[in-house]
């Protein structure tokens, strides 16, 4: 017993210094053998790096269940258990898909993101571009794909009109994301983009996600929590703002104070309008972010604003007689989202937000009250099947009330509508190999004010023909409201609906990017009418298309430092709809748009310039002394932007901006007199810019114990 | 059986002290091999051994340290940004695997801090603004658990000068980190841990030379 106690003993050790050698050949799927692959046996330090034809070999003294784990950035992990002799192992990896290597969904977006070097665009650009003066849809009207119309300042995207572009904030759809402007002048953004750390402007073909929009989707995401204290204070010629941001271990807390007013500008640079109350406002912004967990986020952002412009317009049959008009806006916007991974494969994430503003605009006896008060609620979740399969799924609930009180000499017209729309997504993406992705998904919307539902089915696949080119396209069916004047009078007014064809070819390498996109979208549905006002007047078969080629280069390489791009646009575009009297091409389309941008640090007067070239061709307008409906064409447009920043000290910096430097007169169209002279001619009056030129003056200064931090990213 | 007993014992005291010696013994023959690495291919041999020396002991952190290190050397070995951030993306994932084993460590952090200055430099323009805060974040928590990790102030010294650099501004706040850095370099005394980091010296001498002492 005790002898053979003994012997067993001495047999395992004898064993254990028994050497086994593991030898193999590690290759990739097609194939071609993988070098640097870590081959070892799980818990020990016994392995080996494969060498440039894939092959290992290592020996070892452990013998007790072996499992050699094979393991290569990019690749699953090969896990196998080995038999305890001597052998020769052939391992194939699998090709793990993942942000770095996969093949993106391109057609019909421009993502901008901070992290991702394969995205065209980055937040910092739209802040940076001349000309936009820090106002996103200012810069993203430097992208192919959309119209300038200059006097909107909003976004027109590939032959649809203003409205039919909608912003979402992290993940919510936002209600009256313009400020007010006087009549045919450009309004801005309420939102600034330093709140953002990335951005997705689609062009057309967008996720099941999103909804009410017939031409395009900006997808904004808001910053996370921030790490480092800062106050910033900028003085500038339209007025002055103070922001502080509070870092805490696991939370932040960010608000910002703005005062806009224009007196003093106008004072010294004459308008062609002729302002009694320069436009004035006032601004609070507030962030609150909180880590709730490792994966969890909490985020929090109000929006308040209030502003006042009186100014005299003068009725165009009869220069003489100047119109009092009056344009005042009071808005309040809270939004709060939440997210957290609950488990290594499933994610939620959902959302409140709530919009309430009152617009008030009169000419003379003529006014127009507006009261909206807006809700959104949502909930996703996600499913990480593996690297290979993914599933999006969610609903929403999109509630709307207006008020409207229409006033002229006879008295107030009221009229409003409540609407609630739910709706309901499903969106799959799959990849078949890192080179090759669909994506699938369907929309559901119910729409109470006329009860019925919709159905939109989106389609879109990505294929990578390089290692640095690839093809993508994409399908998609897009529902929206009519335009709320017509709710306002037929509240069973139905959606309006648009299908997009995209096909788009990109090639990305280190510094320089270039994309060409072909469209072609279909419109079904449109209202057309006699008289906005009257129903009975109402027929929802309006149609139209808009096709065209996009085209987009851009270069931050070739120069030292420096950065531009270029964008053209080709468009071709006619509705039935509205009063129209057939198919044409409406008043907010040009065919050919072009944007140059550039922007380039100079080290020795220790400044960034930019320069902005904009073209757009002539729009047509309806001339009412020709017999020909939206006859007119007027000239083409050019704007050439220039802009500087001045780095004074590490955290003060000087920033002047001028467009217009050439001081081009351009047109945007024609207005009529509602009657005929004496000689029976309709008097015309051109819409042009309030002002030849816009020059702007600013002085930042950052406050903060970090020295690395100054404002120059936001200018 | 009393003899057998102490036999036993004996043989699983060598074997314990054999497992230490195989942990000091490999660390002892890889953390030097990544640091005189020329190729991308003995770099990521050595750091898969230290790999492999990570995941068999539990509760050590210093092979990822090194793992993160060699990282850190791999990034600077490719040219573009995409590989570059693959490297850099593993380090920071090394870092983590540290974090979780010896959380609040001054030599960690400073590490951390070093992984976001180079992410940083791969793409100041866009990056600047949220890396300079990670990695100056990190060199002051670095410098705050430890004041007298000479690390941390020259990492933080290489940051300060790179600002200077982007933004305008003079060498004085760079310079005195580096000094500091220096000054502790000198006292540094011989951890019990053969495995505590203890590079940057040389780094240091050099930063000073080319950044502190032209035209002096």
């Amino acid at each position: 017993m005790r002898t053979g106690f003994f012997l067993l003993l001495f047999i395992s050790a004898i064993v254990s210094q028994g050497q086994l050698t593991i030898t193999g050949q590690v290759t990739e799927k097609s194939g071609e053998p993988l070098l640097g692959v870590n081959v070892y046996l799980q818990g020990t330090y016994d392995g080996a790096t494969t060498d440039i034809a894939g092959r290992f070999s290592f020996s070892t003294s452990e013998m007790d269940s072996l499992v050699l784990i094979a393991s290569f950035i990019g690749f699953h992990d090969a896990i196998l258990p080995i038999a305890s002799k001597s052998q020769e192992l052939n391992i194939m990896l699998k090709e793990e898909v993942s942000v770095l290597n996969a093949v993106i969904i391109t057609a019909g977006a421009f993502n901008a993101s901070d992290e991702n070097q394969r995205e065209v665009m980055k937040p910092l650009d739209i802040v940076t571009t001349a000309g936009a003066t820090a106002d996103i849809p200012g810069a993203l009207n430097t992208l192919p794909g959309t119209q300038t119309v200059g006097e909107t300042g909003r976004l027109f995207v590939r032959g649809g009109d203003g409205r039919e572009t909608k912003t979402f904030i992290d993940g919510m759809l936002v209600h009256g994301e313009y400020g007010p402007a006087a009549p045919n002048t450009p309004s801005r953004s309420r939102f600034s983009p330093f709140m953002f750390k990335g951005m997705s402007f689609s062009t057309g073909g967008y996720s099941a996600e999103y909804g009410q929009a017939l031409s395009s989707a900006l997808i904004l995401q808001s910053k996370d929590v921030a790490d480092n204290n800062r106050t910033d204070i900028s003085l500038m010629s339209v007025g002055g703002d103070v922001s502080a941001t509070r870092a805490f271990k696991n939370s932040s807390l960010a608000g910002k104070v703005q005062y806009t007013n224009l007196t003093p500008y106008f004072e010294l640079a004459p308008q062609n309008l002729k302002w009694d109350k320069a436009p004035t406002g006032l601004d609070g912004n507030f962030a609150y972010r909180l880590k709730t967990s490792k994966t969890g986020l909490l985020k929090f952002y109000t929006n308040l604003s209030t502003s006042r412009m009186e100014l005299f317009e003068s009725e165009i049959g009869n220069p003489e007689a100047e119109l009092p008009v009056t344009v005042s806006s009071d808005y309040a916007h809270v939004n709060a989202s939440y997210r957290e991974l609950v488990s290594e494969k499933w994610g939620i994430r959902g959302g409140v937000s709530m919009t309430t503003s009152q617009d008030f605009a009169s000419i003379s006896d003529n006014s127009r009250d507006q009261k909206l008060n807006g809700g959104h609620v949502k909930f996703v979740a996600d499913y990480q099947h593996s690297d290979r399969l993914a599933i999006l799924f969610g609903g929403e609930v999109v509630k709307r009330s207006l008020d409207q009180v229409l006033s002229d000499e006879t008295g107030p017209f009221l009229q409003n509508f409540d609407e609630t729309l739910t709706a309901s997504f499903l969106e799959t993406e799959a990849f078949a190999s890192s080179a090759l992705a669909f994506k699938g998904g369907l929309r559901m919307e119910q729409n109470s004010l006329n009860g019925k539902t919709t159905l939109s089915p989106r389609f879109s696949t990505a294929y990578k023909t390089g290692t640095n080119s690839q093809i993508s396209m994409a399908y998609g069916q897009f529902y929206q409201a009519p335009q709320t004047q017509i709710i306002l009078t037929e509240s069973s007014a139905h959606a309006e609906k648009a299908a997009h064809y995209i096909a788009n070819y990109q090639w990305v390498k280190e510094g320089h990017s270039f994309r060409i996109e072909v469209y072609e979208k279909r419109y079904d549905d449109l209202v057309k009418y006699a008289s906005i006002y009257e129903s009975n007047t109402f027929q929802f078969d309006g149609n139209g298309y808009a096709r065209g080629v996009d085209l987009f280069w851009r270069d931050n390489k070739t120069f030292k430092n420096m950065d531009y791009w270029v964008s053209y646009s080709f468009l071709q575009t006619e509705r039935e709809y509205r009063d129209y009297p057939g198919s044409f091409t409406p008043a907010f389309a040009s065919s050919h748009n072009f944007s140059f941008v550039m922007k380039k640090f100079i080290d020795e007067i220790k400044s960034q310039i930019g320069v902005t070239y904009s073209f757009a061709s002539g729009r047509p307008y309806n001339d009412l002394n020709s017999e020909k409906f939206l006859g007119g064409k007027t000239p083409a447009y050019h704007d050439l932007s220039f802009n500087i920043s001045y780095l004074y000290s590490n955290q003060i910096i000087v920033h002047a901006m001028v467009n217009n430097v050439l001081g081009i007169n351009n047109i945007y169209g024609y207005e009529f007199a509602d009657q005929p002279d004496n000689a029976g001619v309709y008097t015309s009056r051109a819409i042009t810019p309030p002002a030849k030129r816009f020059i702007f003056l600013g002085v930042f200064i950052t406050l903060s114990k970090n020295k690395g931090i100054n404002q120059l990213p936001n200018l | 059986m009393k003899k057998n007993l102490i036999l036993i014992l004996c043989m699983l005291c060598t074997s314990l002290t054999f497992a230490n010696g195989q942990f000091e013994k490999a660390m002892g023959k890889n953390v030097p091999a990544m640091f005189a690495a020329e190729t991308s291919e003995d770099l990521q041999a050595a750091i898969n051994n230290l790999n492999r020396i990570g995941e068999a002991e539990k509760n050590r952190w210093e092979p990822y340290y090194y793992v993160a290190f060699g990282y850190l050397k791999m990034s600077e070995m490719y040219q573009t940004a995409e590989d570059k951030d693959k490297y850099l993306d593993l380090a920071m994932k090394a870092v983590e695997k540290g974090e979780e084993i010896n959380p609040n460590d001054s030599e960690l952090e400073a590490i951390r801090g070093y992984v976001n200055m180079i992410k940083l430099t791969v793409d100041p323009a866009t990056r600047g603004m949220t890396y300079s805060g990670l990695a100056f974040g990190s060199f002051q928590k670095a410098i705050a658990l430890n004041p007298n990790n000479p690390r941390a102030h020259f990492l933080m010294g290489r940051m300060q000068y790179g600002t200077a650099q982007f933004m305008g501004g003079g060498t004085d706040d760079a310079c005195s980190s580096l000094f500091k850095a220096m000054v502790l370099f000198g006292k540094e005394e011989k951890s019990d841990n053969p495995f505590a980091p203890s590079w940057g010296k040389g780094s240091t001498e050099q930063s000073i030379k080319e950044l502190c002492e032209k035209g002096n």
